[in-house]
């Protein structure tokens, strides 16, 4: 179990277990660089299946991911819908109040949505399959200094804290008759101070604690730490990043000569 | 101050019917059906170990907690039709910790706050303000810069913020923790001056020893039943009840119960009864 407030999902998958954190954030990376090299909505959808059979291949329940899917639909529409009213080329399929809308229009659209599909899937994905403290573990071997690295995972861990402060401040104004939901906006947002105001106060306390009891233990006693945490690069990591560095110069080579485009005048 | 069990008027001030309660649909259940009738008037503890179910039936007083099955009422209005801000008007709840309710940088700012969402008029304000700042000696603070106080007086501050709102039934959660022995005794006389006026308190604490002194009637919660409920004598000094609910008696009723053999009383509640009793079994 991670400690604190991510979307991390346990599983026993090769993808969660045994590739390096470090080389899932590169695989993150690549993604990126990939959905950001194409813009034809078929090499898109492409990678996007990619991405989806890695996700089931991390034993991910097709239920953690439907957030991200419907969010990503969300894209798909706004594309839709911006685009073809400012990309030409290809036959004229139809006009729409004076605006004549072109099959590149849809055609581009429909890969900008994807492309913000892409990156939000991708690191969704990424975020359920590297718990947070392996992440950090990676980072620090990045050469994040480790006390960053501790600013990292207490941040993560504060959230459900201080939510759970926030409900109960909320919960001791509303024992005042503070009801926020029947103010008008400005008041509203006036009478918030109630509830912001003592959780700034709540934690600040809670980090100046936090603070003195690392300190109390010896935190950043020595320049060095040890962790409990072990990664190491295994063959198969090093052959993955081939892989996507090939994948990486591939893609920048392709979007030079102009393969897998919709248009070369947009990113 | 009324007698335990004796109503004022005829309605009570909490009524709570059987409420089975979880905090999750599929976690485990917190409170099972538990009933309680606690009368206009009265000054009542509520006790018990940390993790029984104090807080979670207290809640249920000012409905900041709906009961799954069973009802709450309070002053006759059903908690599971009225929102929290609706009930404080009837039920003051005062939090553990101060610092979960005072934002404002004047004190006389944050005991006005209140009473402003209760839409009192101006004036009306400025006096329950001052009165409820007399009633916890924090008058001369008025003025002063609320987070610059000390924790009793911060602890104060939250109490006057919510007498400010003059509710008929108030419900102070632990508060006592992080106080001096003097502060503590200085806040139960405080409501027990303001009990005296015919309002309805409920202190929810551990306190035994505090409880004993100033409290007429005891409700004991243990792993979410109510396993004890009477006058505050009779409970503290029933050493079986208190056991199920891995609570003692004050240190001062268990010396007494150890001296039973000289002839001293099993129900000595304070000092100065078990001074009393004592010489009155040494005869003296």
């Amino acid at each position: 179990m991670p400690v604190g407030y991510s979307i991390y999902v346990e599983r026993p998958s090769r993808i969660h277990q045994r590739i390096d954190p470090r080389t899932k954030l590169a695989a993150l990376g690549t993604v990126f660089v990939l959905a950001l090299a194409f813009n034809h909505p078929a090499v898109l959808a492409g990678i996007m299946l990619l991405l989806l059979v890695a996700a089931r291949l991390a034993q991910l329940p097709w239920r953690s991911l439907l957030p991200f899917l419907m969010g990503s639909i969300w894209f798909l529409v706004l594309g839709l819908l911006i685009w073809p009213l400012y990309v030409r080329g290809g036959p004229q399929l139809f006009q729409v109040l004076g605006a004549r809308i072109y099959l590149n229009g849809v055609l581009f659209g429909l890969a900008m949505g994807l492309r913000v599909a892409l990156m939000v899937i991708a690191a969704g994905i990424w975020m359920m399959t590297t718990s947070p403290q392996k992440l950090t573990a990676g980072l620090l071997r990045l050469g994040l200094p480790y006390k960053a690295g501790v600013a990292m995972t207490a941040a993560i861990r504060f959230v459900p804290l201080l939510n759970a402060e926030r409900i109960t401040i909320t919960e001791a104004q509303q024992a005042r008759a503070l009801d926020l939901r029947r103010e008008p906006l400005i008041r509203r947002m006036l009478k918030s101070i109630a509830i912001i105001g003592p959780l700034f106060v709540r934690s600040i306390d809670v980090a100046q604690a936090l603070a003195l009891a690392l300190e109390a233990r010896g935190f950043a006693a020595r320049d060095g730490r040890t962790s409990i945490i072990q990664i190491d690069m295994t063959p198969a990591d090093r052959a993955i990043l081939l892989v996507l560095a090939a994948a990486c110069l591939v893609a920048l080579a392709l979007r030079v000569l102009g393969v897998g485009l919709i248009s070369r005048d947009y990113l | 101050m009324a007698e335990v069990g004796q109503s004022v008027s005829g309605e009570p001030a909490i009524e709570v019917d059987d409420v089975r309660f979880r905090y999750a649909a599929s976690g485990p259940e917190v409170l099972h059906g538990v009933s309680l009738r606690i009368e206009q008037g009265e000054y009542l503890a509520l006790i018990g170990q940390n993790g029984g179910g104090k807080t979670t039936l207290a809640k249920h007083f000012n409905g900041l907690l709906k009961p799954v099955t069973g009802f709450v009422r309070t002053m006759g209005a059903d908690t599971r039709t009225a929102s929290v801000a609706q009930l404080a008007r009837t039920v003051g709840y005062v939090y553990q910790n101060p610092d979960h309710q005072i934002f404002a940088q004047k004190v006389r700012t944050e005991v006005a706050f209140g009473p402003g969402n209760l839409k009192l008029g101006p004036q009306e304000i400025e006096r329950r303000v001052d009165e409820a700042l007399r009633l916890v000696g924090l008058r001369e603070y008025a003025d002063d810069f609320a987070f610059s106080l000390g924790r009793g007086l911060r602890q104060k501050l939250a109490v006057a913020s919510v007498l400010a709102m003059a509710p008929p039934v108030l419900v102070v959660d632990e508060p006592t923790t992080g106080l001096d022995l003097q502060g503590s005794r200085s806040i139960l006389d405080l409501l027990g001056a303001w009990n005296a006026d015919g309002r309805t308190i409920v202190v929810v604490t551990h306190d035994l020893a505090l409880v004993a002194e100033r409290v007429p009637r005891t409700v004991v919660i243990a792993d979410g039943h109510i396993v004890a409920d009477g006058p505050t004598r009779r409970v503290l000094s029933d050493t079986g009840v208190l056991d199920r609910a891995f609570l003692r008696p004050p240190q001062v009723t268990r010396v007494a119960q150890r001296l039973g053999e000289f002839g001293v009383a099993a129900d000595v509640m304070t000092v100065t009864e078990l001074h009393a009793e004592l010489r009155r079994a040494m005869g003296m």
